[in-house]
């Protein structure tokens, strides 16, 4: 994993922000650090609630995260008790909901928690992108 | 027939009408099978008398005339017996012969296309739970897959995009593993003959499936498999059990997690299957219906209740048994029986 240095500068080149992913599909984690790296953002991985936890409160990261991306079908926590624990305890971190199954009551209860974006798979890498940076634009908006 | 008292029953003949016969009325408690006669002592009815205890013998007087039988069922197709019977049956015993029996033959053929018809339905019922765990295993890959092939629309550097490419290839290849499982799974049974199938092969099969009735996560996994353990069956049917109850021993732990533990020996000619959970177990005054149809402990809508009937149904087709032990919140452990299709206990690869 990227040793992460100082502020928004990874290597040099200026990032966009700092994504987390979780997700206990390998693959998945994959394609979507490649999906947003393209477009300058930093991202970092979990494997389930429980591993996303210990990767916010680890150092800096708290700080600095801007989006969480997280599935709701994960071993350890389950994915919707992820949405409310992150709800409750990281308010500020804008929380997209990346699923491989759509089910539009779930949705419409965790856009009502504060979720800011219920995305299905397979998401196009534009989509993902723009839903990524919406949530950010919205988060810098709430804080003026 | 509102008495208490048992209807004595004699069949005659041992072919396939008779052995339909033993397989229906066995398990009627008010009827008792006295005994089954044919002339051919190696009659397969006859092998399936023996299984289920009942007496055999080639010498028809006697069993009509000497055990209080109250119905003979003819079922030997022979014209002479008819004659014979009518001529030689005791006064209290009535007979059911010629076209009444070829009636009660078209009935159960009836009966057992019915219930191939309800096997049916029930595992595609079932299948329809499954829809979460499928999406989530199809989608991922195509994720992938998505992702990989918008960055090779614009990937210049060939070796790259070679090895985009080749990942490509794989996700494809596992999505449709996927879908190979599951179609052949919700295929009808196969109204082969049966045949020599390896447990441990169907339980690793029904595995695969089952993992997308529910999710397997916070499932401890404990498999102790005896090699060689091989019955005599229907592969397809095998496969629904062995699915049915490992679906319903995860469903069990829904709430809390547990341990799945599967187990399969071979001893004394008999192979045993056993499943079990740590799950909210069975309340005692339940454990005898649970595998009446219809019997379901699910919301409605969750459940058909006719998993553990056809299971049921199955396990007696292939000559097994199947017992069920049970503590509320410790868990519940079903045990198959079944006779060992290796007699001679070598292994046999799967």
């Amino acid at each position: 994993m990227d040793e992460f240095k100082s502020g928004f500068f990874v290597g040099g080149e200026a990032c966009e922000g700092r994504v987390l992913v979780v997700d206990d599909e390998p693959d998945i984690r994959k394609v979507v650090k490649m999906t947003l790296q393209k477009a300058g953002y930093e991202v970092l991985e979990a494997e389930n609630g429980e591993k996303a936890i210990e990767v916010i409160n680890s150092g800096e990261n708290r700080l600095l995260l801007d989006v969480v991306i997280c599935d709701i079908r994960m071993p350890k926590i389950n994915g919707a008790e992820a949405v409310a624990y992150f709800r409750s305890h990281y308010p500020r971190v804008p929380l997209i909901v990346l699923t491989g199954f759509p089910d539009t009551d779930m949705a419409t209860s965790f856009l009502r928690q504060g979720v800011v974006d219920y995305l299905v798979k397979p998401v196009e890498g534009e989509k993902l992108r723009s839903a990524v940076a919406r949530a950010i634009e919205q988060r810098e908006l709430a804080r003026l | 027939m509102e008495s208490s008292e048992h209807t004595k029953v004699a069949i005659l003949g041992a072919g396939r009408g008779g052995h339909a016969l033993l397989d229906l009325l066995h398990h009627i408690p008010s009827i008792e099978i006295v005994g089954i006669a044919d002339r051919d002592l190696a009659a397969p009815g006859l092998q399936r008398a023996r299984e289920l205890q009942i007496p055999v013998t080639n010498n028809v007087p006697d069993l009509i005339g000497n055990h209080g039988v109250s119905l003979i069922l003819d079922v030997t197709g022979d014209p002479e017996m008819e004659t014979y019977l009518h001529a030689h049956k005791p006064p209290a015993a009535d007979i059911l012969s010629g076209s009444a029996s070829r009636l009660l033959w078209k009935l159960i053929q009836h009966e057992s296309k019915l219930e191939a018809e309800l096997l049916q339905s029930e595992k595609l019922a079932g299948i329809g739970s499954f829809a979460a765990g499928i999406a989530h295993d199809i989608n991922n890959p195509l994720q992938l897959i998505l992702g990989l092939a918008e960055n090779l629309a614009e990937e210049r550097d060939l070796t790259a995009a070679h090895e985009q490419a080749r990942d490509i290839i794989e996700a494809v290849k596992r999505t449709s593993a996927i879908c190979r499982d599951l179609t052949r799974y919700s295929r009808r049974a196969s109204p082969h003959e049966d045949v020599q199938v390896s447990v441990n092969g169907k339980l690793d099969e029904a595995l695969k499936i089952a993992r997308y009735a529910s999710s397997f996560h916070d499932i401890e996994m404990i498999k102790q498999y005896q090699p060689g353990a091989a019955v005599k069956g229907n592969p397809d049917e095998l496969l629904h059990v062995l699915v049915n109850l490992i679906t319903n021993a995860v469903h069990a732990m829904e709430r809390s997690g547990g341990i799945l533990t599967i187990e399969t020996t071979v001893h004394d000619g008999q192979v045993d299957i056993r499943i079990s959970d740590t799950g909210s177990g069975i309340a005692p005054d339940k454990i005898h219906e649970i595998f009446e149809p219809f019997f379901t402990t699910k919301a409605p809508g969750k459940g058909t209740g006719l998993g553990l009937y056809n299971v049921k149904t199955i396990v007696n087709k292939m000559h097994g048994t199947i017992a069920v032990d049970s503590r509320i919140d410790k868990g519940t452990t079903f045990t198959l029986t079944f006779p060992n299709a290796e007699p001679t206990g070598q292994g046999h690869p799967s």
